[in-house]
């Protein structure tokens, strides 16, 4: 992977060794758009508010490209700051009015939105599964966020600055929270 | 290796993540396999739940091509929103502006009006011109101490405040304001401002150093641009006649840092129903009449961002014996000419994500009259305008 040539004034100071004259920003936006948004739009579920995050992923990347080190796994480094956005995003949706779970519930009641139990439900269970990540800590969040997107442990230690082999315990004990949460919010919102 | 694998190095193992040694361990261990499905079911119901996190194909995504393309517009829209803000956060170029503005006044000198070489003209606004300009090739002048330095010493070097205006006096209704100021105060029709004040007259002078304006844009990187040598030694006299402030809901006070310019920043949050209405008799600018306006005109322009095309084009079409030029940031502002208070106003908008504001300006029987506020509303201001008596 690779960090970006070209940006504004201040980012054209910080050309990396790892970057090639093929490099140009406007490649690496086209390279990744797509990952990113979709990564966005399953952890917001809004695609309105999947792309303005998604935007605001490649901003900072034209504004303040990773340094060489983090440009080398250019991918982890859009991963982590795309997660940390989507999380925060998630996190306000909730104290603005829990706003997913409740539209979940919602549509569960109302037939006229005329879609199958299964897909409602399976809308709640995200929901609710979003709400669980904004109740944790956000490293172990963030932590399972990457994991679920498909990153290798590799990619995920590069992306948040941990030992390769830290990852399967951190990963575990972030399960085992996330589940912990998960079941003490299900008996909340029954 | 010695003992049994962690539940850490089990859990990667579900992954296929475990390194080659541990593997070996754990295709040769039933104890530790035996552990791992156990992890295994234990991880089952958080895995269920996340899975939907992992790349399907059936998901629809913008196109890239038009998403770049989007990119690019709200990157340019935020360059000249954080450019405009800078602009305005720092004292130095506040006053540089300022001083931009005030060269705007004094390049709408008539030259038409002269009535002899030597003598002195007179400017009076009776129309506002809008014009649009990219901000963001002023970006060079941010941050820059030695330019700043400059303009505060060509300021503080060649100015003589021969009239300050002192603090803004509160006045208890339009009456007593119109007493103090000199000139008719309208207020719209039922309505209760919550504070007035009157900012008494105001007048200085100047004479223009050439090679130190020419120097400030030299230090901007602006060599390109060459002041006329007949602009050196100009004698230039200002004078803004009292004007009347009238505030509607909870304002800043007058004076302070979140009125004019930066209403609209953090003041945004702090004072959403604010509106202010500002008339203000036109300022008289003297100078001498031998000054080739449009030429300077051109300069500022170009200056503020224009290309050198697309000055020569804009100076040609205003009329510099009447009109106060206006410089707003091009992707951050739009602007459009209203009809209001029986003549022709221009409502100016800045519909930034974080402090949407607008402001109407018109010009009616020599008073310049602005209306601003915080928000898209900016229909309240034209049923203000309309409604002044």
């Amino acid at each position: 992977m690779r960090a970006p040539k070209a940006g504004p004034v201040e980012a054209q100071a910080e050309t990396t060794e790892t970057s090639s004259p093929s490099d140009s920003f406007e490649e690496l936006f086209l390279e990744h758009w797509s990952m990113i948004y979709r990564l966005l739009m399953r952890m917001i579920g809004d695609p309105a508010e999947a792309e303005d995050l998604a935007m605001e992923t490649f901003f900072r990347l034209y504004q303040h490209p990773p340094k060489a080190e983090e440009g080398s796994n250019l991918k982890g480094w859009l991963f982590r700051v795309a997660t940390n956005l989507g999380l925060h995003s998630i996190r306000s949706y909730q104290r603005r009015q829990r706003y997913e779970l409740n539209a979940g519930k919602n549509a569960l009641e109302d037939p006229a939105e005329d879609q199958p139990a299964e897909i409602l439900g399976s809308k709640e269970a995200q929901a609710l599964t979003r709400l669980t990540l904004s109740h944790m800590q956000p490293r172990q969040a963030q932590l399972l966020s990457l994991r679920y997107s498909g990153l290798s442990y590799k990619e995920i230690a590069q992306a948040m600055g941990l030992a390769p082999t830290s990852i399967g315990p951190l990963l575990l004990r972030a399960e085992r929270e996330f589940a912990k949460t998960y079941r003490s919010l299900s008996r909340e919102e029954v | 290796m010695n003992g049994h694998l962690s539940d850490g190095n089990l859990r990667a193992a579900l992954d296929g993540e475990l390194a080659e040694p541990e593997l070996q361990h754990l295709n040769a261990c039933p104890a530790c396999q035996r552990r791992r499905e156990q992890i295994r079911s234990q991880i089952q119901p958080a895995a269920e739940s996340l899975s939907f996190l992992a790349a399907s194909a059936q998901e629809s995504v913008p196109a890239a091509q038009s998403a770049l393309k989007i990119f690019h517009n709200r990157t340019a829209i935020r360059k000249e929103n954080s450019m405009f803000k800078r602009m305005f956060a720092s004292p130095v170029l506040r006053i540089g502006l300022a001083l931009v503005l005030l060269l705007a006044i004094v390049l709408s000198i008539p030259a038409t009006r002269a009535l002899a070489g030597d003598l002195l003209d007179l400017f009076r606004v009776q129309q506002v011109v809008v014009v649009p300009v990219d901000y963001t090739g002023m970006q060079q002048l941010t941050g820059n101490s030695t330019l700043g330095k400059q303009i505060s010493q060509l300021i503080s070097g060649s100015v003589t405040n021969e009239q300050k205006p002192g603090a803004p006096v509160p006045a208890a209704d339009a009456s007593q304001a119109s007493k103090m100021a000199g000139f008719t105060v309208r207020l719209p029709q039922g309505t209760s401002p919550s504070r007035i004040s009157v900012e008494n007259a105001a007048a200085f002078s100047f004479k223009v150093d050439r090679a130190k304006a020419q120097a400030l844009l030299d230090e901007a990187g602006r060599s390109d641009l060459v002041l006329p040598a007949s602009i050196d030694g100009a004698d230039v006299s200002v004078n803004i006649p009292a004007n009347v402030s009238v505030a509607y809901g909870t304002c800043p006070e007058p004076g302070s840092d979140a009125t004019g310019a930066n209403l609209g920043t953090t003041a945004g949050r702090t004072y959403p129903d604010c509106v202010i209405l500002e008339e203000l008799p036109s300022p008289t600018v003297s100078a001498p009449a031998d000054l080739n306006i449009a030429q300077l005109a051109q300069i500022g322009l170009e200056f503020t961002g224009m290309t050198h095309d697309q000055a020569v084009a804009f100076t040609q079409t205003v009329d510099w014996t009447s009109s106060l030029v206006i410089p707003i940031p091009k992707n951050a502002a739009t602007y459009e000419q209203v009809t209001v208070d029986g003549v022709t106003g221009t409502l100016i908008q800045r519909p930034a994500d974080d402090a949407p504001q607008y402001v109407l300006l018109w010009v009616k029987n020599g008073i310049i009259y602005a209306i601003g506020g915080l928000g898209t509303n900016s229909q309240q201001a034209v049923q203000m305008a309309n409604s002044l008596q």
